[in-house]
């Protein structure tokens, strides 16, 4: 079992990458990101990650989109949903297609970290 | 010199000048280049380092003071601001005090030029401002510039700063339409504590014509929404001559709704203005109370095509309203006919009689719905 426990983050903004790669290495994470769905759905299928950040709204495929083909490829990943909408249809959505948790931007970065260590050890 | 040779010295002018115009272009395009690329560069930078010492407070990676005169650094801050919340935005707020953001932005509002330095600089202290700031943004609610004007109300706005809620308003009478609508959606933002201030200037406002600042007044007490200001909104019914501030009022009633508010309705669905009957008619079912529905069913036979759309909406929307709609359906007027037939496909009555059509279940309603819808003549 590896030491180091590996996180993929993906959303196409620059500054919320940067404060979520920044946070997560600071916590000892190693992590890589994706800047759009596609990336997003490549990475996962090949990059055997403990975790993946996954932002909803991203060019290319949406968040539950990724989670979705994720599923039909038999690939099961733990995943956040990180998104600035929080309507009833993308919070339920989310944990329908199985996502193991849900933050709302604008997030407390203590409380992410908390989620990711729950999720990463849980 | 020939004409042959002055030819020549020509060509070779305009040659030359278009040479150095083309070198010029693209050294100022090489320049602008490398200019946002440093500036993203640095951008990236000063994510990363606020990110640390977001993430941690251990790491207490320096803040060179000259970044406090860097574009980049205030859009870093400005974006970090939009994305975490909590004590990250307190420990933001005490970088940009520690650096003295805001003061160098407010004097560059202060500036008297160029545009675009404060333009930005409102735009930033929309962003950034706090309470000391109130004061800057309140004075420059009057400049020159619409949308500096416009970013300061929005910075009070957001700050949430009760205080400037009277200077807005002062404003409401004296700006252009759509600079008065961005100062209104302002004071939406301020809720409830907005609300007996707009009341008061409707109160004094109130003028026989032009009354621009008093409608738009009028339409943010409708989407603030609170039921206090019903009795002023029926008092402005009873007193306004002016047709616009009465149409406001009639849409703010059906919003703020309450029992106190069908009177005044009712009697402004027999005004003599088919604007204000076809406003009364959609704020009376916004409502809900179906006491009025016999009312309604008046206005299907109205001489006005809106008042009997809107009549027939609002029926189709209260309680034991379909009814008369399908009553209408069957009676002789042309006119009620056809706003009821249209009302009743529109909430899905149509549908329903058509599902139980083709189970074989219709009823005399149906059978009266589906032959009007039709064309038919039933005996």
């Amino acid at each position: 079992m590896r030491e180091i426990k590996r996180v993929l983050v993906a959303d196409d903004s620059d500054t919320v990458t940067t404060v979520l790669v920044t946070a997560l290495e600071l916590e000892g994470y190693e992590v890589e990101t994706a800047v759009n769905g596609l990336e997003a759905y490549e990475k996962g299928l090949t990059g055997d990650y403990d975790l993946v950040i996954l932002d909803q709204l991203m060019p290319g495929l949406l968040g539950l989109e990724v989670i979705d083909r994720w599923r039909e490829e038999g690939c099961q990943i733990s995943t956040i949903m990180l998104s600035g909408v929080d309507d009833d249809r993308t919070v339920v959505g989310s944990f329908e297609s199985g996502a193991v948790d849900f933050i709302r931007k604008p997030f407390r970065i203590p409380e992410l970290l908390a989620r990711v260590r729950q999720r990463v050890q849980g | 010199m020939n004409g042959m040779t002055i030819g020549v010295i020509a060509v070779a002018v305009v040659l030359i000048v278009d040479v150095v115009l083309l070198l010029g272009l693209v050294t100022m395009k090489t320049v602008n280049r490398r200019r946002a690329q440093s500036y993203k560069l640095r951008r990236a930078g000063y994510v990363a380092t606020l990110s640390r010492r977001l993430a941690s407070s251990a790491a207490a990676d320096p803040i060179e003071a000259r970044a406090a005169a860097d574009d980049a650094f205030l859009d870093a801050v400005i974006d970090l601001r939009n994305i975490v919340t909590g004590h990250e935005i307190e420990t933001l707020a005490g970088i940009v005090d520690g650096l003295g953001l805001a003061r160098r932005q407010e004097a560059r509002l202060r500036s008297r030029f160029p545009l675009g330095r404060r333009l930005r600089a409102a735009v930033s202290l929309a962003e950034i401002g706090d309470e000391t700031t109130a004061t800057v943004l309140i004075e420059h609610l009057s400049d020159r510039e619409p949308e500096i004007r416009i970013q300061c109300a929005r910075g009070l706005g957001r700050i949430q700063h009760t205080a400037a809620i009277d200077a807005i308003l002062e404003r409401f009478d004296v700006e252009e339409p759509w600079v008065r609508a961005r100062f209104a959606d302002t004071m939406v933002g301020f809720g409830a504590k907005a609300t007996w201030p707009l009341v008061a200037y409707i109160r004094v406002n109130l003028r026989p014509r032009d009354n621009e600042g008093v409608v738009e007044a009028i339409r943010v007490l409708g989407v603030i929404g609170d039921r206090e200001v019903g009795p002023t909104l029926s008092g402005v019914l009873r007193v306004a001559s002016d047709p616009e501030v009465r149409i406001a009022a009639i849409e703010a009633l059906g919003v703020v709704g309450g029992p106190l508010a069908i009177k005044p309705l009712k009697a402004t669905f027999r005004s003599t203005d088919w604007r204000l009957r076809a406003k009364s008619a959609t704020s009376l079912a916004q409502i809900g109370d179906p006491s009025v529905n016999s009312l309604l069913a008046r206005g299907l036979e109205d001489a006005n095509w809106w008042v009997r759309r809107n009549s027939a909406a609002a029926l189709a929307a209260l309680p034991g309203g379909a009814d008369l709609l399908l009553d209408a359906v069957g009676s002789d007027d042309l006119f009620a006919r056809d706003a009821a037939g249209e009302a009743l496909a529109d909430c899905g009555a149509l549908a329903g009689a058509r599902e139980r059509e083709e189970a074989g279940l219709t009823n005399a309603e149906d059978r009266v719905l589906l032959a009007h819808m039709t064309g038919q003549v039933l005996a």
